[in-house]
């Protein structure tokens, strides 16, 4: 498979950074807005008000493009939802949060969909892909999908060109007899590695926790062309002290790095 | 009635230029030559010379579209006067220029008017200078004059003193084949302008002219002009001995400041196995990193951001939550914190081993800090 790799590791797999490519990125969003994106998530709000994955997403948006201002405040960001496929919201990339969450304002849940084509999303995002290198920057495709039952098809050919990167939320019900999330996370993994330039990242919750799902975002943070393959995440790393071992003094250095 | 739109020949012209200059000129206002069409036909360009800038009106006119455009140059250069040849009257050669080839369909005529007129102001200032009844000024601009790239200027008025500034390219290295993996699309420029008093009468001490660096902007990735220290001017000195000095001084200081990277690049490296692989680092200049951690349940991002003084000046660090948000919906955010366990003489590996430590305690104060925030907006 034809991936772009990441200049940012030995072999070994140790972190390193070595002076290379560092554009500033234009993110698309693609947010779904089927029905079940209005599924109740576990935890209630301030005053016992129950929060829909919508909400929780809403949220998760604003995380994401604050943080990621606050490591870069080059980077751009531009929406689009999914029905039975895929349309804009706001299509001017802006590295202004106030855009931000007036394009999130506009964000409400449509009627059930029945299908999802993600053709069209990847033929928007190649060509805006297009643009963005123009301008030294890349693109990112961030799909943050809710159907339990509904496997997304697409029709885009096989191609060399792989001009943008691929990264998926995937919010979904327990797996029960009613439906299938396992197979909708497969079609979703194929269409990530059929279609991504970096390596791509895809995460998926049933639980319906909000802080999970926050958690998720945080670690898609990472820069596309500075990712390790998803297998050898190594993030969050925990802050717990070091357990003082048997025969060290005051001062005494602990050589273990760190404690999980 | 007001159409305020500017008509097509001219607003091909105009956007070439704002978008194929190879200086930033930028327009400072637009307005209608005529009550009657409102069309936008005139406007101001504000052009960088000599680091400063000089403004000019250009004068179309939207009922005459084939005609080129008139230029109003500022209220002080009356007497420059390009395309006049000596003699014009009736003088059957004269020159032939962009102003005399007009081609109002070309989008690429009005740059290079511009650049031309540019260049023929440069002469005339040049020779405005040259003219200065100052013998001192006269030895000064021999000794630069074979120098490339120098722009000059005479300023004048019935309310200034005369005053000769001079901006001088600096440096003659390419600093951006210095930095690996340099980004930077247009070469770093740094001059030194040097503004000269205009004095007729002899002073048995000349006095030291004024100096000021000017670089493009993006060299403060690397490099701070601001905190550079002029070296001084000395009683009798003349710009052929200050500006070596100078020079070797700017040189030795970026060369400092270039492997200056390396050292912030192994203290980002040596964070790594304790704060895991950060989410986004700057890997050329090495000025920024962060982490993703968590303390249980309790995920937030640790923002490292180091300054060109580095390892002298220790590091800014900043946490943010990814669970707590203020009312417009942003993540709760930490002061920079400053009160640290710190010393520039630590290897990298226990600099970043007294992070960890400091960060399992503070950590927990951040996070009373975000839930108290929260408590605050109840």
């Amino acid at each position: 498979m034809e991936r772009t790799v990441a200049q940012s590791s030995t072999p070994q797999g140790r972190y390193t950074l070595l002076p290379s490519r560092y554009s500033s990125e234009d993110i698309l969003f693609c947010i779904d807005v089927d029905t079940e994106s209005l599924v109740e998530m576990k935890v209630t709000g301030p005053n016992g008000r129950p929060i829909t994955r919508l909400d929780s997403i809403k949220q998760a948006i604003l995380l994401f493009i604050n943080a990621k201002l606050s490591i870069n405040p080059d980077h751009r960001f531009a929406f689009a939802t999914l029905t039975k496929s895929a349309s804009w919201l706001r299509k001017e990339f802006s590295s202004e949060v106030e855009s931000a969450m007036a394009a999130l304002r506009l964000l409400s849940a449509d009627s059930s969909s029945g299908h999802a084509d993600l053709t069209q999303l990847f033929k928007i995002a190649y060509h805006e892909a297009k643009k963005s290198r123009a301008q030294n920057r890349i693109l990112r495709v961030f799909l943050i999908y809710c159907r339990s039952s509904i496997r997304p098809q697409h029709q885009w050919p096989v191609t060399n060109q792989k001009l943008f990167t691929f990264d998926v939320v995937y919010l979904h019900d327990k797996p029960g007899p009613e439906n299938c999330p396992q197979k909708v996370y497969d079609a979703l993994v194929d269409a990530l590695e059929h279609v991504t330039e970096y390596e791509g990242y895809i995460f998926e919750s049933g639980q319906g926790l909000s802080r999970v799902l926050f958690r998720h975002m945080c670690i898609l943070l990472s820069h596309p062309q500075q990712r390790c393959l998803q297998d050898l995440i190594d993030i969050p790393k925990s802050l717990t002290k070091k357990s003082p071992t048997a025969d060290s003094a005051p001062g005494e250095e602990n050589p273990a790095a760190s404690s999980q | 009635m007001a159409i305020d739109t500017v008509p097509p020949l001219i607003a091909a012209q105009l956007n070439y230029l704002l978008s194929h200059s190879p200086l930033p000129i930028k327009v400072e206002q637009m307005w209608s030559g005529s009550k009657n069409h409102g069309l936008l036909d005139r406007f101001t360009l504000v052009i960088p010379f000599c680091l400063d800038y000089i403004r000019w009106d250009v004068i179309y006119n939207a009922l005459y579209p084939l005609a080129a455009p008139d230029i109003i140059f500022g209220p002080e250069d009356e007497s420059f006067r390009p395309y006049y040849a000596a003699g014009e009257e009736g003088d059957l050669k004269s020159p032939k220029n962009s102003m005399s080839d007009w081609n109002c369909k070309d989008p690429t005529r009005l740059l290079s008017l511009i650049l031309e007129l540019r260049e023929l102001y440069m002469t005339y200032q040049r020779k405005r200078v040259g003219e200065v009844e100052d013998e001192r000024l006269k030895f000064e601009l021999s000794t630069i004059v074979s120098r490339e790239g120098i722009e000059m200027y005479m300023s004048s008025g019935i309310e200034k003193t005369e005053e000769v500034k001079f901006a001088l390219p600096l440096l003659g290295v390419d600093i951006n084949k210095m930095v690996t993996g340099c980004p930077w699309r247009q070469k770093q420029k740094i001059f030194l302008q040097v503004i000269f008093p205009v004095g007729r009468k002899y002073m048995s001490t000349p006095s030291a002219p004024r100096l000021k660096l000017v670089a493009s902007p993006e060299l403060k990735a690397l490099f701070s002009i601001e905190d550079f220290r002029l070296p001084s001017w000395l009683d009798g000195m003349c710009m052929a001995e200050y500006l070596p000095i100078l020079e070797g001084l700017l040189q030795s200081q970026i060369v400092d400041a270039v492997s200056s990277i390396d050292v912030r690049r192994k203290f980002i490296v040596a964070l790594a196995p304790l704060f895991g692989r950060p989410v986004e680092a700057d890997p050329v200049f090495c000025r920024k990193a962060a982490f993703l951690t968590s303390s249980g349940v309790f995920t937030f991002l640790v923002h490292f951001s180091l300054p060109l003084q580095f390892p002298k000046q220790q590091p800014g660090l900043m946490l943010q939550s990814s669970q707590h948000f203020n009312p417009s919906g942003a993540p709760v955010k930490s002061p920079v914190i400053t009160e640290f366990p710190w010393s520039p003489r630590w290897e990298s590996s226990e600099m970043a081993e007294r992070f960890f430590d400091y960060l399992v305690e503070e950590c927990l104060n951040f996070k009373k800090y975000c839930n108290e925030s929260l408590l605050q907006q109840r």
